[in-house]
């Protein structure tokens, strides 16, 4: 009987280990890779987004022109306005290795890019 | 620069045209008033202004996913109004020849009031957009050709309103009604998986894989893809969320109806009846 309390004690104490554990990788996944973007002159900088294959990012967008702009891509299904002189976030992925052209809706002549995914 | 204009005008104006477009022909079908529209179109007006004037306190809420998140209730909101608005279609006596006051029914109370609601929620945020877009260019120099390429989108949005309007009008009698709720029911669930992108791309629904990908076969920025997102919600790559919203809106839309036409007190029989003289 003794022994059998004492494992199902350990048990109950490998599950809260394991529980710990889950938590922790939970929050060190919280911790979103962050990659800035900006506009300026109707262009983004970088026009180039590099990120890992099968990873959610966050892109943070400072739009410095003084006129509004939409980020924009059929590819990457997003979708989001960008006031003039402010930020935005906008979140990506996770995504399989390619080319994810995005484009500037308000001025699509010079506001081109791409986000590519390339494997590690 | 013009022709961008014309594109991202049309894009903007296409979807409230076509809501306005079935409305109006449920409404000329059955012989109802059209005051609902006017309220739509100003309420509509008012809200895009605002929106479009507060974009920026709006998208910090949330951690900058206000934008996002404003836009799903939007869109949640014109779904849950079409679904209202079928359940109200089918109740009450219909109009016709014999019964060309069916706007006292109080069916039709309701439902000009949730038309007016469609119509201001549809043009809220598409309206919001434009208003943005027309602004950031009042004080540049190709200000002019930009209006120019805006007023053609404009006019060919309208174009394309009225001719469904009048495809609607001139189908056979017993699809007066049948075939624009079908449209709704298509718009609502468009509008509902468009909710569930927005809040993906907030981060409040967590991201999956496409379930498929039709872009080589019809991409989204062609014209005829173009087309079928206004109309139907055309995406080339749907995830699996949005795909069950947008069959759940659409069901809910037709469940609606159907029940609303089941509990139709049995003056007559109006469904399928001619409508005299159109």
């Amino acid at each position: 009987m003794t022994i059998n309390m004492n494992h199902t004690i350990t048990g109950r104490f490998h599950v809260l280990l394991g529980l710990v554990a889950a938590l922790h990788s939970l929050t060190a996944f919280a911790a979103t890779p962050i990659i800035e973007v900006e506009i300026k002159d109707h262009l983004f900088h970088p026009a180039e987004i590099v990120i890992p294959p099968n990873t959610k990012v966050k892109l943070l967008i400072t739009n410095l022109d003084p006129t509004p702009e939409e980020f924009e891509s059929y590819e990457l299904n997003r979708e989001k306005i960008i006031n003039g002189n402010s930020k935005t976030v906008v979140f990506v992925g996770p995504l399989p290795p390619g080319e994810y052209p995005f484009f500037g809706e308000f001025h699509p002549k010079t506001a081109q890019g791409k986000v590519l995914v390339l494997s590690e | 620069m013009l022709i961008s204009s014309v594109i991202l005008i049309l894009q903007e104006t296409l979807e409230a045209v076509m809501v306005i477009s079935i409305l109006l022909a449920i409404s000329y079908g059955q012989r109802r008033k059209i005051t609902w529209l006017a309220w739509g179109l100003g309420v509509g007006t008012l809200l895009a202004y605002l929106y479009a004037s507060h974009m920026s306190e709006i998208s910090e809420w949330f951690d900058y996913v206000g934008q996002e998140v404003v836009n799903a209730f939007l869109q949640i909101s014109i779904s849950l109004v079409i679904i209202a608005y079928a359940w109200t279609l089918f109740k009450g006596p219909l109009a016709n020849a014999q019964n060309q006051r069916a706007e006292t029914h109080w069916g039709s109370g309701v439902g000009a009031f949730l038309a007016a609601g469609i119509v201001a929620l549809a043009i809220a945020r598409e309206g919001a957009e434009a208003v943005l877009y027309l602004g950031g260019y009042v004080q540049q120099s190709n200000f002019q050709s930009v209006m120019t390429g805006s007023f053609i989108g404009f006019s060919i949005g309208i174009s394309v309103g009225i001719l469904l309007l009048y495809g609607l009008l001139g189908l056979p009698d017993r699809w007066h009604l049948c075939a624009p709720v079908i449209l709704l029911a298509l718009i609502a669930g468009n509008m509902l998986s468009q909710a569930t992108l927005q809040l993906t791309q907030a981060d409040w629904i967590s991201s999956t894989r496409p379930l498929w990908d039709t872009s080589a076969w019809l991409a989204e920025n062609s014209v005829t893809g173009q087309l079928l997102y206004a109309l139907i919600g055309y995406e080339a790559t749907p995830s699996i969320i949005q795909i069950v919203s947008y069959i759940a809106g659409a069901a809910l839309v037709m469940v609606f109806a159907a029940l609303g036409k089941h509990n139709r007190p049995p003056i007559q029989d109006g469904f399928g009846q001619p409508v005299s003289d159109d």
